[in-house]
């Protein structure tokens, strides 16, 4: 694939404005934890085309592809988490609505 | 032909993403989110990176999105979710706007950054491919070892905190619902 590294960051961009645009819209708890998961996305995507950058025909440059990798680690933990704590905060307050979950508010 | 496919599978991932965020109901949102990462899976395999897209599939099309569909499954939350949302109109409030505004500025910082970016010519030749597995493997248990390890522990803590959160709940269920 001859496109250049710039297109894969404006569709890193892109993406990356979308999950930020989700997840100040929305108040659906599960969406805005989606939201965050396109963000991580646009991240890796990030990363991917800096890696692609700096690889040479004969040196692949990996560190990009293996930063990729933890970011899907850490998405993952973050995901099961999440969803674990809206199971509780349904169980408990009976919506997954952000705005009615105003308890930490001081 | 690849240049092509890239462009039409990137619009469709981003058309997918606005999915994500427009969708009445959470479901219709999983399902663009699903559309959105398979596209950039494919974009993944274009790029290269070979074993990073067949990672994007399997971890995050397998198993994170399988997750968000139990849980909206499991709290049937297919049509209450979408009223309640309905019925606030949420594209209309400031906080909305104030969210759009936001999200747009940072797109166009981004894209301004990406296009200001003085980078060389992509050297890498079509179909050579960027990561063998075993030199993702050597990185990941070499140099990035420390990391891998950090990584294991992670994971453990994230499994001991949601048996926690899970057991937790259970307990104040069976003493009266005071947890």
């Amino acid at each position: 694939m001859n496109v250049p590294s710039e297109h894969l960051l404006f569709l890193a961009a892109g993406l990356f404005a979308i999950g930020v645009l989700g997840f100040l819209i929305r108040r659906n708890v599960i969406i805005v934890l989606m939201c965050i998961e396109l963000m991580l996305n646009a991240a890796n995507l990030t990363f991917l085309a800096a890696s692609r950058q700096h690889s040479t025909a004969q040196v692949a440059n990996l560190d990009g592809a293996v930063f990729s990798i933890f970011v899907i680690l850490v998405a993952a933990c973050e995901a099961a988490v999440g969803l674990a704590l809206i199971i509780a905060l349904f169980r408990l307050k009976q919506t997954v609505e952000a705005d009615s979950l105003s308890e930490m508010k001081g | 032909m690849a240049e092509i496919l890239f462009y039409v599978l990137s619009a469709a991932a981003l058309l997918f993403g606005l999915g994500v965020v427009l969708a009445k109901s959470p479901m219709m949102s999983v399902l663009s989110l699903l559309g959105s990462f398979f596209c950039l899976a494919i974009i993944y395999l274009l790029a290269g990176f070979q074993f990073l897209a067949a990672a994007q599939i399997l971890v995050y099309a397998g198993a994170i999105l399988v997750l968000f569909l139990f849980v909206i499954m499991l709290l049937n939350l297919g049509e209450m979710g979408a009223i309640a949302e309905r019925s606030n109109s949420f594209l209309d409030s400031t906080s909305a706007r104030i969210g759009a505004v936001i999200a747009v500025g940072m797109g166009v910082v981004g894209l301004a950054a990406a296009s200001r970016a003085a980078f060389q010519p992509v050297r890498v030749e079509p179909g050579t491919g960027l990561d063998g597995l075993e030199a993702i493997a050597t990185e990941l248990f070499g140099r990035y070892s420390l990391a891998f390890e950090a990584a294991s522990i992670l994971l453990l803590a994230t499994i001991v905190a949601v048996i926690a959160l899970a057991k937790r709940q259970r307990r104040g269920l069976k003493d009266g619902g005071r947890a």
